[in-house]
């Protein structure tokens, strides 16, 4: 499944739910379908705020997609290259620093997270296994 | 999801410069900027204690927690706090990852609270 979204929250919690609805479809557990639709947030709403400044004429792309035993969402946009995976953020910096808030979050619920720069485009991929598989994050 | 918002000023007898929050449905990117809005309302009053119901809240994100964050940083400047309460396995798990929120007080059901809020207030009378 591919949609084509504006840059606004909204359009991000659209995502949220289609990709909430194919994971009952895919009967991924209720658990591991919430963390990885609170990652998906999380880095839709980065695109929207950051890479694509909340401007709602411009548009992103997210597929998701079940490859065997795996949920892979792959979110692409034209905004300026970032790697948000390269943003240091730990539980002990400054109650104050909330930015890296999102990426931990990110980390936390999937088992696979990638960044790469193809032409104009940033593509940032997460990956879950779909079961209960235990183990920190690591980049694909 | 939406967010529906219930507020209730003065909800404790105890102390009436307390306003109880109840969150229902997903607070995330599209919901907390009225969240922000509706708590900038509450905090024109000589509020001082906020505490957020959040039996019924059944997504938060990162965006969601700014909002928590910034409350807490205006109640701590006026010598109050922000508490929770009933917090769902999903959404415990995500303060929990961010342990972000020090000096806020998290409480299993309304009779912990109670108990910390007099505590709390009787602690205050005492310095008087």
């Amino acid at each position: 499944m591919t949609m084509e979204l504006r840059a606004r929250p909204k359009e991000v919690m659209r995502a949220v739910e289609a990709f909430q609805e194919f994971a009952r479809e895919q009967k991924m557990s209720e658990k591991l379908a919430h963390g990885l639709a609170l990652a998906l947030e999380e880095c839709g709403s980065n695109i929207v705020n950051h890479a694509l400044k909340g401007d709602a004429r411009r548009k992103f792309r997210i597929s998701i997609e079940r490859q065997g035993a795996q949920m892979v969402i792959e979110l692409r946009d034209k905004g300026p290259a970032f790697d948000p995976l390269a943003f240091n953020a730990s539980p002990s910096r400054h109650e104050d620093e909330e930015g890296g808030w999102g990426i931990q979050i990110v980390r936390r619920f999937t088992d696979a997270v990638s960044y790469r720069r193809e032409g104009r485009e940033n593509v940032l991929r997460l990956m879950k296994l779909i079961g209960e598989f235990p183990g920190p994050a690591s980049n694909l | 999801m939406p967010l529906e918002i219930q507020i209730q000023k003065g909800a404790s007898p105890s102390n009436s410069a307390t306003a109880t929050i109840k969150l229902i449905g997903s607070l995330d990117t599209s919901t907390s900027a009225e969240l922000e809005s509706q708590l900038g309302k509450v905090l024109k009053e000589p509020v001082k204690e906020i505490m957020f119901d959040l039996a019924q809240l059944k997504f938060i994100s990162s965006a969601g927690l700014r909002v928590f964050a910034g409350v807490r940083k205006q109640l701590k400047e006026r010598g109050g706090q922000a508490s929770f309460i009933h917090l769902q396995p999903q959404i415990q798990e995500v303060f929990d990852i961010i342990k972000s929120l020090p000096g806020v007080a998290i409480f299993k059901d309304m009779a912990e609270m109670d108990r910390y809020l007099a505590a709390r207030q009787k602690a205050h009378q005492d310095q008087i």
